[in-house]
């Protein structure tokens, strides 16, 4: 349950373009501050840590302090979670429509 | 944009066969005949809001329809008890060869509970048919 819990959180989060943005640069720098996410994305800093918010709580990133700056970063376990979720059913599809097709291709036809 | 919102909650697969529309319906919705690619075991209540089990290797999915339209489209709610539901679109198109199948399994945008929820309060006029199916299930 609590697995699934966090799997929507990580859905909600990966809803919004802005927060997928702001995931693949932190991806791109490694680490990155909320000032200097805003100033390669049109919105507010106020914006950019709000978004860091809802990431964080999803898990999808994680923060440390370092001198007065607070430094972002990707923890990529969430993701694959999500990633998993996605191959798991998207393997049982392929398993069943080739089942479907071979039911349908040797079956009786009407 | 609202394509890549989709892709990442929800799976989308499609094949091709050989067989009519009509014959195509018929493999997905008759019981016996799930047997062969789905479940050991199914037992269906062919209407919207009409339960399903499903039954394989030991592994239960229960769950509800939402629409019924033969032969063309089909969608139901299903998952392992007391796990979340996912909303499964099964659409059947007709081309030259046979039939396409194309399968989209996807995850809620809100839970179960709160749609069921705003349904109640009256608050699901953005979503009247996944409140009237989710009711159900409440």
């Amino acid at each position: 349950m609590a697995s699934a819990t966090m799997r929507d959180a990580v859905f909600d989060a990966l809803a919004d373009p802005t927060r997928r943005q702001v995931l693949s640069l932190i991806g791109e720098r490694g680490e990155a501050t909320a000032s200097r996410l805003a100033r390669e994305l049109p919105v507010s800093r106020q914006a950019v840590q709000k978004h860091l918010a809802s990431l964080t709580a999803a898990g999808l990133v994680a923060s440390r302090r370092e001198g007065r700056e607070v430094l972002f970063r990707l923890t990529p376990a969430p993701m694959s979670d999500a990633v998993g979720w996605m191959a798991e059913v998207g393997g049982q599809w392929d398993t069943r429509l080739a089942a479907l097709a071979r039911h349908l291709g040797s079956g009786p036809r009407s | 944009m609202a394509e890549q919102e989709t892709s990442e909650r929800s799976v989308e697969r499609e094949i091709q066969v050989p067989s009519t529309r009509e014959e195509t319906w018929q493999a997905l919705t008759d019981p016996e005949r799930l047997g062969d690619w789905l479940a050991e075991e199914a037992e269906l209540d062919l209407r919207p809001g009409g339960d399903l089990v499903v039954r394989t290797d030991g592994e239960t999915r229960e769950g509800f329809f939402e629409e019924i339209s033969e032969p063309e489209r089909l969608v139901f709610w299903w998952g392992e008890p007391d796990a979340e539901l996912t909303r499964v679109e099964v659409e059947l198109e007709e081309i030259d060869e046979g039939t396409r199948v194309r399968v989209v399994e996807a995850r809620p945008l809100v839970s179960v509970e709160a749609v069921a929820i705003a349904g109640e309060s009256g608050l699901g006029g953005t979503a009247p048919q996944m409140s009237a199916s989710m009711s159900i299930v409440a």
